[in-house]
């Protein structure tokens, strides 16, 4: 009997529900996708720049977790604050508590259960057309990749089961402690209009200065380190609370006391709409605000990092190609390129060492790189090595041949870092073997085969990429002898580029996932907070039609009110984005490169949602004409 | 001088769509309002009342008939023509949620004038004169909430009569008023349309509040049926509208 009134109650508000549920899917599935791109184990084996990107993943999913968690509590008291009144009159007539909690508790997660079906079939869609979307941007194939993996179904049903037991709980044990009156009197309340004293505007002030010196710390965070980041976000948080709390309804407030503009038209209903939202929403506002502020910063964070990756591989390599031993195909596909500089230097490999002739770096010095990550100038031109070589013998962290005893000199810094960064390929190609430089007369006499290194700068990088590409995969061929089955992994300026972009396109494309699943969950939150005040309004809309409002003057009405409702926190999460690169500014080069494209994706959706929400409260409060 | 406000010629109205089963509310009603009129509209429950309200203040249309407010007739007008019409020439009162219980009663009163473009200063001078024959005037800056109903309700009669209208329509407005003041509302009403020349036309169901009226009419079953005047004091007026009622079969409606 209780349980089929309870389900025609769960019909009537199946509105609320469905917008609960579309969250949760969304949440579900994304959750899911990024468990099959951290957890498919033969895919991420076989894939070294897979593996780079996995803890990108698990960051991204322990992300949506956090916000998930929030999200459901949140939902699920909505739910019930909507419901106390009619639980309440079950109570009244007589039924038990203990048996209205288990209905309750037995509803909350039915409806967890339904959302994780609808969730993983929609995550495995959404792994099998978006996930290997990804694997074609980042150029690597999806073999091994399953879109249905069972250990990530475990995981995602396991960490959601988990969270709606916990949350039906914590529902069913609320109703136990409410009295029945409590629950009746719950829906009662009314507008608060009182005026906002002296104590909101030193909390307005509170709250500016602790925005502002969590902006001090995501600005500084070169000097202050963690200590920054950790400002930042402690500060930044709670400052933004307090500023929904305080400036917001006192601005509302001083719009209202403007006679003259409250006097005009609609205004004076609309402000007053307004100021109750602003009162009655001022913690979700926070939360939309801060959740803005991580999705569009997940966002504009990833694409950064991408568009940083050519930056970040000429800081480390002013060569684009380095070619030990080149074959045939190789040098077929230089001539192709237009070669703006080609350098060929010898080497000897014996039992001992590693000999490169000094000769030979000295007749065609290389260029070097002038830039670092710490202090990048893009107007840094690379510089031609001047630094001679007057000693016969030079070794490379090492002072003494450990053999004959004879004495080496320092290799000078300019020299080590052309061998390093652009002759030595990889740590695997000497064997670990030391690396000297030596005059004509000693590399003569060592016995050993002689192997020469070609590097070339190109007019164009991104042009030849897939020559590049296909050089690169050669010299891992050649290297590979040495170490079996293990991915070789060349530090050439490909080998840099391909992983940070892997990298960077698997944050990028992260931020956008986590961007919707937050945008979605947070505007359903948005949503339930105005939709569940509608039938209160629907009273005041039909009154103010009676006594001859346009019905076009009352729409216009929602929309200005709403329009303040998103605009707020819209404005606060990108300020706080805008500053909040700041902190990429010690890894990346230029981190506000292109910002405007995850701004726009965040404004596109966003607005669809402002748009949705006004298309639903205007159908509940709007009278029907005649 | 006799000018009519309201002129209502045989208005039906029928709901539901034809074939289906149709509920005549109104069949074929007449009526003449002059100015300065104070006029009451009895009959049982259900014998069409509101259904006759809604349709003279243009939220309902009717089936057919003609009806003129002012010398408009507004049985053509569009959506929003209509709406500017209530807006400008009627003023309404009804029995519960008169007000905005979000806005000060100063605002809530001043929203007729504010959605015709008045200036701020103006309406401030009207609404504290309107305030002023109502006695109102101290609690305009309060909320809905902090006043007694019978202030609501006066406050609402003040936001009706605020652009000065052709009508005053009420339904049933001392309906949620306990005794005393429904009297004092139906006093004020009194005062108005007798010292401010405010043509009312009033709906209600109960003797007592009809008695305060100049003329009533009588409807059953969607017809006329009588129509009486106040010719002696307000007691003798009573008796009399009780003899009517209790000719109509309607005596339990008497409280
Ligand atoms: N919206 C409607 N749809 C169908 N029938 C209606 C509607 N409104 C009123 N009626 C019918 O019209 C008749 C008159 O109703 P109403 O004008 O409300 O009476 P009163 O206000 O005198 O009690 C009643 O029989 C009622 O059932
Ligand atoms: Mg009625």
């Amino acid at each position: 009997m209780l349980l089929k009134l309870s389900l025609s109650s769960m019909k009537k508000m199946m509105k609320d529900y469905l917008v609960l549920l579309v969250g949760l899917v969304i949440s579900i599935s994304i959750f899911y996708m990024f468990q099959t791109l951290a957890l498919n184990s033969d895919f991420t084996k076989g894939n070294s720049v897979i593996k780079s990107i996995q803890i990108v993943f698990n960051v991204g999913a322990f992300l949506l977790a956090l916000i998930t968690i929030f999200y459901i509590f949140f939902a699920n008291s909505f739910l019930l604050s909507l419901r106390r009144k009619e639980l309440g009159m079950y109570m009244v007539l007589g039924a038990k508590k203990g048996k209205i909690s288990q209905i309750l508790f037995l509803e909350t997660l039915t409806m967890g259960i339904v959302s994780l079906v609808i969730g993983t079939i929609v995550g495995i869609a959404l792994s099998s057309g978006i996930g290997v979307l990804l694997m074609n941007l980042l150029e690597i194939s999806a073999d091994g990749y399953y879109p249905f993996y069972l250990p990530s179904v475990w995981m995602t049903w396991g960490f959601f089961m988990v969270l709606f037991l916990l949350t039906s709980t914590i529902n069913a044990v609320r109703l136990a402690r409410a009295t029945e009156l409590d629950l009746i009197r719950a829906e009662q309340q009314t507008d608060d209009v009182k005026a906002k004293g002296f104590g909101t505007v030193l909390v307005a002030i509170l709250g500016v200065a602790l925005v502002a010196v969590g902006y001090y710390g995501l600005i500084e965070i070169m000097t202050l380190q963690l200590l920054g980041f950790l400002i930042g976000a402690i500060a930044t948080t709670i400052g933004t609370y307090l500023l929904f709390i305080s400036l917001l309804p006192v601005l509302v407030q001083a719009l209202k006391r403007n006679r003259k503009l409250n006097d005009q038209s609609l205004n004076a209903f609309t402000f007053a709409q307004l100021r109750f939202r602003v009162n009655n929403l001022t913690k979700i506002l926070g939360t939309v605000a801060m959740l803005i502020a991580l999705g569009v910063g997940a966002m504009a964070g990833g694409l950064a990092f991408q568009k940083n990756v050519d930056l970040i591989a000429n800081v480390g390599h002013v060569y684009d190609i380095s070619l030990h031993d080149p074959v045939s195909e190789d040098q077929e596909a230089l001539k192709k390129m237009t070669v703006l500089e080609q350098n060929t230097y010898s080497y000897k490999v014996n039992e001992d060492a590693v000999y490169y002739l000094k000769d030979d770096l000295l007749a065609h010095p290389p260029l070097i790189s002038t830039n670092d990550m710490q202090n990048y100038d893009p107007n840094k031109e690379p510089e031609r090595i001047a630094e001679p070589l007057p000693a016969n013998l030079y070794g490379m962290n090492e002072d003494k041949d450990e053999k004959t005893g004879q004495k080496l000199e320092e290799l000078p810094d300019e020299w080590y870092q052309v061998i390093s960064q652009e002759f030595t390929i990889s740590y695997k190609m000497y064997d670990g073997k030391p690396v000297r430089v030596v005059d004509q007369a000693t590399f003569a006499s060592v016995k050993g085969n002689e192997h020469t290194v070609v590097i070339a700068k190109v007019d164009d990088f991104l042009k030849y990429k897939q020559d590049i590409k296909a050089m690169n995969q050669r010299q891992k061929e050649q290297i590979k002898p040495a170490s079996e089955d293990e991915e070789v992994y060349l530090t050439t300026k490909y080998g840099t580029y391909e992983s940070v972009y892997a990298f960077t396109s698997g944050t990028m494309f992260m931020g956008f996932f986590l961007g919707v699943a937050f945008l979605a969950m947070m505007a359903s939150c948005l949503m339930f907070k105005i939709l569940s005040g509608a039938t209160r309004d629907r009273d005041r809309y039909s009154m103010l039609r009676k006594i001859g409002v346009r019905k076009s003057l009352l729409v216009g009405s929602i929309y200005k009110e709403l329009l303040f409702v998103f605009l707020f926190p819209a404005l606060m999460g990108l300020t706080h984005v805008l500053v909040g690169m700041q902190m990429f500014s010690f890894i990346l080069l230029e981190p506000y490169v292109n910002i405007w494209v995850p701004t726009v994706i965040f404004v596109v959706i966003y607005a669809l949602y402002y748009l949705i929400t006004v298309r639903l409260y205007r159908g509940i409060v709007l009278p029907k004409e005649v | 001088m006799s000018v009519a406000v309201l002129e209502v010629k045989d208005v039906q109205k029928v709901y539901g769509k034809k074939g289906e089963s149709q509920s005549h509310a109104l069949k074929g009603v007449s009526l003449t309002i002059e100015k300065g009129e104070f006029v009451g509209i009895m009959g049982p429950s259900g014998s069409g009342k509101t259904t006759l309200l809604n349709v003279i203040s243009t939220l309902d249309r009717p089936t057919g008939g003609f009806i003129q407010i002012a010398g408009t007739n507004i049985t053509q007008m569009k959506q929003n023509q209509l709406a500017d019409f209530r807006s400008q020439k009627l003023g309404f009162i009804f029995q519960d949620f008169n007000l905005l219980e979000n806005l000060s009663i100063y605002e809530n009163i001043a929203l007729p004038l504010s959605l015709q473009g008045v200036s701020s200063k103006e309406i401030g001078a009207k609404v504290k004169k309107v305030a002023q024959t109502l006695g109102i005037e101290e609690i305009l800056s309060k909320y809905p909430v902090q006043v007694s109903g019978g202030q609501k309700q006066r406050a609402a009669a003040a936001r009706a009569l605020v652009h000065d209208p052709a009508i005053l329509l009420a339904d049933e407005p001392t309906g949620a008023l306990d005794s005393k003041n429904a009297k004092s509302l139906l006093e004020t009403m009194t005062d108005l349309n007798e010292n401010h020349q405010v043509s009312i036309m009033m709906v209600t169901h109960d003797a007592f509040s009809a008695s305060y009226c100049k003329r009533i009419l009588f409807i059953q079953d969607g017809n006329l049926y009588t129509e009486i005047h106040r010719t002696g004091d307000r007691q003798q007026f009573f008796k009399q509208i009780l003899d009517v009622l209790a000719e109509l079969g309607a005596s339990h409606d008497v409280r």
